[in-house]
């Protein structure tokens, strides 16, 4: 459905993503995990179109077999909300503080569809139980101050559903909410995709709410998608040194504090930070902060290999 | 030795009035909440948003008055110090903070932040600003550069900087590892661990993430819309919780 | 590097031209402004007159340029005074809060509630008339507007977390203002003062039309304007100088404030 192929952008300030291909079919669930600099949110608005101004794309972005790379805002305006819809981190600004919920998810349906106003109240109803908001026809009639942030979530959830969307991106959905409620999204979203047979990109740092909710995933670092495979194999036995970094980081609230001298335990740490745009490596992006690394990991591009998609010259691949 | 002990902790804020001639509806922040953190030693903060952690904060900073309770620092009643008693007393304990990129002031150079709480007190910079830059592993030189010019881990490791630089016995942290990445917040955690044994410090670690939480408390508090639900050990809590909230805290920071 | 709003172009070339009359007349104008010529009165532009001579001969460049500098005297020191007072009750206001903030605030409510014009006529009517009666009137009605604004952004950034850092630090009241508020919130009066400033020229215009501000022979756009006005049949052209110079004064640093506060409002910058 969508193809992403060999999709690379590049900012003045250095290439923002190299080489980028993915394949999303209908009903796929993909994990985009990575942390703030590793390009996963660009990848994102390359999908909507939505790519700034200041950046130069090359590769082939194909969507149901039209290739986008090209196309201007005109060609994508029909596209976004019908074939391909997105929610953001923060749901509070993404709704019009003056404006009922219900209103704002009505209008895409009255502008697309030319609902009347009452079939329009109805289907917001009907999307406002199957996004799981209690007693939805006084939900509608309400002001975004007056709902939690979860059910604004969910009635940004609504809105991108109302154009009944091939593909749903959530762009680190839950981020913004407590964990609880954040887990109840995120269990929506596994849902709705199975029920609708909707594709899900679900961007997100967080490892847990990734494997909890999708098939797949992909890892990014730097720009690159570093290692890419089922999310079970991914997240239980990561090959990539980022990945395995990435996972080691996570504190285990079960695993023992103290080592056998009373001292607390350190949690394993990738060394350095993440370097800017600017400072990337020409070869692996990874270089410099690798435990694994070999003089010419710095300057030699690294090949994608293995059943796994894998990033790196020094591991050999497995599934 | 018991270094901060506070007592029936209480704060309500005045919300608007429903009515017109109605009484004034409270928001209760924190109820009844009494603990105490030893030196060198780390009392964990658990609760989501609105539980009333961030106002628990603000009563053990002195930033705010409690409705009722007590906050005792050293055997000194906080909240009955006179201005320049408390003001006296401040470098003792200081306090990190959520957002790095909103705790230092972007018109001031590194440096400058750092030498605030030493100005407070009247001491000599020295090579203070200096040493306390390379303790939380950046560079002297870093001292010259504004806030701009660093990542939000390395905005946090200088908040952090500040926070110590004073030699405080105890160190408040409202959410300080939240808004960093997983890698950066392994470095970050494992620096307040660094810091604390070589520092003997004592900490309030208030996270809405029982992950961060586990790999650093001794003691533990869960909040719940002001209330306390459960405290105690940390790792007992951890190990078999109590609450039902608890446990889908739990849960919601359970591993991939 | 972005492009710089219109408006704030245009504001900064109005200014300059203002602020360079004023500045060139400190050494040299056509002629004496205040010398009469009596048998040249009315005089047409001409190469000695550029633009002519008013009823008493005397040469009206001249007296625009010196009218430009008492318009710029009189609003730099009224905003000056009454933007320093404003800011310090603010910066109080914020920092103390409780009944301080209370007490400011509802005063300067009340001062809003009382005309400058009617104020200023009250001090000519104590005082008699004259230039520095005129500027107090001025400088008064501007420390309420300034006060208020100071406030409103200083209370704002009494929220930071940088400002909480200095409290924890042990930092008093006056030096986290100092330290912290005052350089934050310079923009926001910057570009107050110089929206302010060009309601300060209009009613130094007004109030020198009216007798109550620049006495003669002194020379001030109102003043010209006021004289002007009984020959407006005869001499229109001695009405429409002054009035295009107070025009242009005002509309400058009107549209120059606005394009400031285009370049440094927060809701159209991006941090970070």
């Amino acid at each position: 459905m969508i193809e992403l192929d060999t999709l690379s952008v590049t900012f003045a300030a250095g290439s923002a993503l190299r080489d980028i291909s993915l394949k999303i079919a209908p009903g796929d669930r993909l994990g985009i995990v990575g942390e703030s600099g590793s390009g996963k949110s660009l990848l994102a608005s390359c999908l909507m179109g939505m790519a700034p101004d200041a950046a130069t794309l090359s590769g082939t972005l194909t969507i149901d077999g039209v290739d986008m790379s090209d196309a201007d805002e005109e060609t994508w305006r029909p596209l976004r909300a019908r074939r391909v819809a997105m929610i953001f981190q923060e749901p509070m600004s993404a709704l019009n503080p003056l404006r009922r919920v219900g209103d704002t998810v009505a209008e895409p349906l009255r502008l697309h569809f030319g609902l009347s106003r009452d079939e329009a109240a109805k289907r917001v109803a009907e999307l406002f139980a199957e996004v799981d908001l209690p007693n939805p026809e006084r939900r509608a009639r309400m002001f975004p101050h007056e709902l939690s942030g979860g059910q604004r979530q969910r009635v940004l959830i609504a809105l991108a559903l109302a154009c009944d969307p091939a593909l749903l991106i959530a762009d680190e959905p839950t981020t913004a909410l407590d964990a609880n409620v954040a887990l109840q999204v995120t269990d929506l979203l596994v849902d709705l995709s199975e029920k609708r047979g909707m594709a899900l990109v679900l961007i997100s740092h967080d490892l847990a709410s990734v494997a909890r909710s999708t098939e797949r995933v992909a890892v990014m670092y730097g720009g690159d998608i570093v290692e890419r495979g089922g999310t079970d194999d991914v997240l239980h036995a990561p090959q990539h040194p980022y990945t395995q970094g990435l996972l080691a980081a996570r504190p285990d609230p079960q695993a023992a504090l103290r080592d056998e001298q009373g001292k607390r335990k350190r949690l394993p740490t990738i060394p350095g930070n993440v370097p800017p745009l600017s400072g990337l490596a020409q070869g692996c992006r990874f270089a410099g902060r690798c435990a694994l690394e070999r003089p010419d990991c710095a300057t030699a591009r690294p090949v994608p290999h293995g059943p796994r998609m894998l990033l790196c010259p020094v591991v050999e691949g497995a599934a | 030795m018991t270094l901060l002990r506070a007592e029936g902790l209480t704060r309500h804020y005045p919300l608007p009035r429903t009515r017109v001639l109605g009484p004034r509806p409270r928001l209760t922040a924190i109820e009844d909440a009494s603990f105490t953190i030893s030196a060198g030693e780390t009392l964990g903060v658990v609760g989501e948003s609105g539980s009333g952690k961030s106002t628990l904060a603000r009563l053990v900073m002195a930033f705010e008055k409690p409705d009722a309770g007590s906050v005792a620092f050293d055997g000194k009643d906080l909240h009955s110090l006179s201005r320049p008693d408390l003001r006296r007393l401040r470098p003792e304990f200081q306090m990190i903070f959520q957002d790095p990129y909103g705790s230092l002031d972007p018109r001031r150079r590194v440096g400058w932040s750092l030498g605030e709480p030493l100005r407070a007190m009247g001491t000599d910079e020295g090579r203070k600003i200096a040493d306390s830059l390379v303790q939380v592993g950046l560079h002297a030189e870093d001292a010259t550069k504004f806030p701009h010019e660093f990542s939000g881990g390395q905005r946090q490791r200088i908040a952090i900087a500040r926070a110590i630089i004073t030699r405080p016995q105890l160190l408040v942290a409202d959410e300080a590892v939240s808004a960093l990445d997983v890698s950066v917040r392994a470095q970050i955690l494992n620096l307040l661990m660094d810091l604390q044994e070589e520092l003997g410090l004592a900490m309030l670690f208030i996270s809405h993430d029982m992950a961060v939480v586990a790999a650093l408390c001794d003691t533990l508090m869960v909040l719940k819309s002001g209330n306390v639900l459960e405290q105690g050990n940390a790792a007992a809590i951890l190990n078999a919780p109590q609450h039902e909230y608890t446990q889908s805290l739990l849960t919601a920071a359970g591993t991939p | 590097m972005t492009r710089l709003p219109a408006n704030f172009l245009l504001g900064a070339v109005l200014v300059s031209l203002m602020v360079g009359l004023a500045a060139l007349s400190l050494v040299w104008t056509p002629h004496d402004p205040t010398a009469l010529d009596i048998r040249n009165k009315f005089a047409d532009p001409s190469m000695t007159n550029w633009l002519g001579t008013d009823k008493l001969g005397r040469d009206v460049v001249s007296q625009l340029m010196l009218g430009a500098r008492n318009s710029m005297t009189v609003a730099l020191v009224a905003v000056l005074m009454g933007g320093s007072i404003g800011v310090v009750l603010g910066l109080l206001a914020a920092g103390i809060g409780g009944w301080v903030e209370d007490l400011v605030m509802r005063l300067a409510d009340l001062s809003f509630a009382f005309p400058a014009l009617l104020f200023a006529i009250m001090l000519a009517a104590v005082f008699g008339p004259s230039l520095s009666n005129a500027v107090f009137a001025i400088a008064f009605i501007n420390i309420p507007i300034f006060a208020r604004v100071t406030r409103a952004s200083a209370n704002q950034i009494w929220t930071r977390d940088y400002v909480m850092a200095a409290r924890a630090a042990g930092m008093g009241t006056f030096a986290i203002s100092r330290d912290h508020i005052l350089p934050n919130i310079a923009a926001a009066i910057i570009v107050q003062a110089t929206i302010e400033f060009a309601v300060a020229i209009l009613a130094e215009a007004a109030l020198s039309y009216l007798g109550l501000g620049a006495q003669p022979p002194a020379a001030s756009w109102g003043r010209m304007l006021s004289e002007a006005q009984t020959l407006m049949y005869l001499a229109p052209e001695l009405a429409i100088y002054p009035g295009l110079c107070i025009v242009a004064a005002v509309l400058g640093f009107g549209l120059l404030g606005d394009g400031l506060r285009d370049i440094t409002d927060p809701r159209l910058v991006r941090e970070r």
